[in-house]
């Protein structure tokens, strides 16, 4: 079962993220900020992570900052609401760029895309 | 025959109280709150009326690009009209603000007539061969025309127009710029122009095109700043529909997927109006900017709206347990502002107060005197305060240190305070607190009995 680390300060979107991708077959784990996602990462191997720019704290960019530095070779999908991310040069280092939307087939198609690489 | 000048107002006598009263009541009419087509008729009624430069007529070009164009004509159409005007005009004890309501009131009437006819009236400013009156304003030139049947250089469907043998041309600029032109004459009176009317015509067209310049300036700006702030807005708005919106499409597609599901089914309902709440939420918060225009102050008694506001949010206080503080000197002034605005913006002030204060923390409202003339009114906190690097952002739009704050909090309070003269200042130390202070224009020795 392929793992997946979703990192998502909106504990509703979380949910929701949790129980349609384990319908997909993931396994699901959910971190709150960037700090959680670390310690996650630091911890247990993933084979792809979503995350969000916008959270309290450290933001989304200085997540794949760190994952760069660490030199895991796992794919990101940039999960957010701002089309405007784009532009910071540092989102390019993602493999993905999803903006969120009221259905999650696009954010689904490019999870199978990656992890089918 | 025509004759040219050199633009310049420094051969004036300076104590002729002719030239300073007519610089006194135009420089004052800049500093009403009228439109820029009020103030230009302040002029065009100094440069006709009989205390001020005493033409006949006015007649007003304003640049369009680089077209010059007929907008404006004053003065009377017919000798008759004119001895009926200039009666009333020469009314003892009539003020400049009588004859410009009644100039405004001359042009509603002729609106189908004098100012009707120059419309159509439209020069190239950038195209050879230049004509009078165009001339005049391309050139930035005053010019002198005495014999206007005979000259060649007078455009002859203005001639027509003006129907005049001796006019003089006032251009209106400011640096570079070309705004527009004065056409004056005495087609009534047959009066001839003469050197000290050119000298006062022309002084009054240096600060009409300075004033014209600097409104139009001032417009532009006003605009710019708008639509940024406009493009931001629409940004921002965009940015917080989009996360409730996915809440509400994911869990509204599970119902559509999974009917027969009951609980979870109930649970994805609360969902979705917790969601759509936030979104209503979005628009409430939102509401106040569009509608704050910014209306003319008035004077009132801060004390009844500070209470006002300490009720509505008593209650967030005893549910956070923080102890709310007031202490506001006796009989304080009236302060200039919007109560309505004002009240907003201290309730904004307060909410973000208790939201930094920790169970058992203090927050004191303030309001004393400050200097002659000033009120100041503080909040402050025992809550966690923000470093320096902070406090620079603090006021732009959407900038919040909240998880979920919207960061139009601060921005609208400093935009209150900024409509009604005052200002706002703040202090902060992390983890120990912030005062912020709102400084009130107040209205001594009225309000003492409020």
């Amino acid at each position: 079962m392929k793992k997946l680390l979703i990192v998502e300060d909106e504990e509703t979107l979380c949910l929701l993220y949790k129980e349609e991708l384990s319908k997909e077959g993931y396994d699901v784990t959910v971190a709150y900020d960037t700090e959680q996602a670390l310690e996650l990462l630091g911890r247990e191997q993933f084979d792809l992570i979503i995350t969000d720019i916008r959270m309290p704290g450290r933001d989304g960019v200085e997540l794949i900052t760190e994952i760069m530095g660490l030199r895991k070779d796992v794919p990101i999908i940039i999960n957010t609401a701002y089309q405007s991310y784009r532009d910071d040069f540092m989102t390019w280092a993602a493999d993905a760029y999803v903006v969120k939307s009221s259905s999650l087939d696009e954010l689904k198609s490019k999870i199978k895309d990656l992890l089918n690489r | 025959m025509i004759q040219t000048f050199q633009f310049s107002a420094s051969d004036f006598q300076k104590d002729e109280p002719r030239e300073l009263a007519l610089l006194s009541i135009i420089s004052q009419s800049f500093f009403q709150p009228f439109s820029i087509e009020d103030n230009l008729l302040v002029i065009l009624t100094a440069l006709t009326s009989g205390s001020g430069v005493g033409f006949n007529r006015a007649l007003l070009f304003r640049t369009a690009g680089e077209m010059l164009k007929g907008e404006l004509w004053l003065g009377p159409k017919s000798p008759q009209e004119a001895n009926s005007i200039w009666e009333v005009l020469s009314t003892p004890g009539i003020g400049y603000i009588e004859i410009i309501e009644h100039n405004r009131a001359l042009l509603r009437q002729q609106s189908d007539s004098l100012s009707e006819r120059i419309k159509p009236l439209v020069y190239a400013l950038d195209r050879e061969p230049l004509m009078i009156p165009a001339v005049a304003a391309a050139k930035r030139e005053v010019i002198w025309v005495k014999e206007a049947w005979s000259e060649p250089l007078v455009d002859k469907s203005f001639r027509d127009v003006i129907n005049v043998n001796e006019f003089l041309c006032i251009p209106l600029f400011s640096g570079d710029e070309i705004l527009g032109e004065v056409v004056l004459d005495n087609a009534i009176t047959r009066r001839p122009i003469e050197h000290k009317d050119i000298q006062l015509a022309s002084l009054c067209g240096l600060m009409a095109g300075n004033y014209i310049y600097a409104t139009t300036l001032h417009k532009k700006l006003v605009d710019m700043e708008r639509m940024a702030a406009l493009g931001e807005m629409a940004m921002f708005v965009m940015h917080q529909l989009r996360n409730p919106l996915a809440a509400i499409g994911g869990f509204t597609d599970q119902l559509l997927h999974s009917p027969n599901d009951e609980v979870r089914t109930r649970r994805n309902l609360e969902i979705i109006r917790t969601e759509i709440q936030r979104l209503e939420e979005v628009l409430f918060k939102l509401s106040p900017f569009l509608k704050m225009d910014l209306r003319k102050p008035i004077t009132f008694d801060m004390v009844p709206v500070v209470q006002a506001v300490l009720q509505s949010v008593s209650l967030m206080g005893n549910r956070k347990n923080v102890h709310i503080e007031v202490g506001m000197e006796d009989s304080l002034p009236e302060i200039y502002g919007d109560p309505t605005y004002i009240g907003e913006a201290l309730r904004n002030l307060l909410e973000n107060a208790l939201d930094a204060t920790k169970k058992g923390g203090r927050v004191s409202i303030r309001a004393g005197r400050s200097e002659p003339n000033w009120v100041v009114l503080s909040v402050e906190d025992t809550g966690r305060g923000f470093p320096e690097s902070v406090k620079e952002k603090l006021f732009d739009p959407f900038f919040s240190t909240k998880d979920r704050g919207m960061g139009v909090g601060l921005f609208y309070v400093k935009r209150v305070m900024e409509a009604c003269g005052g200002r706002i200042e703040v202090e902060s130390e992390p983890g120990r607190g912030t005062i912020f202070r709102l400084f009130f224009r107040s209205r001594e020795g009225k309000g003492e009995n409020a």
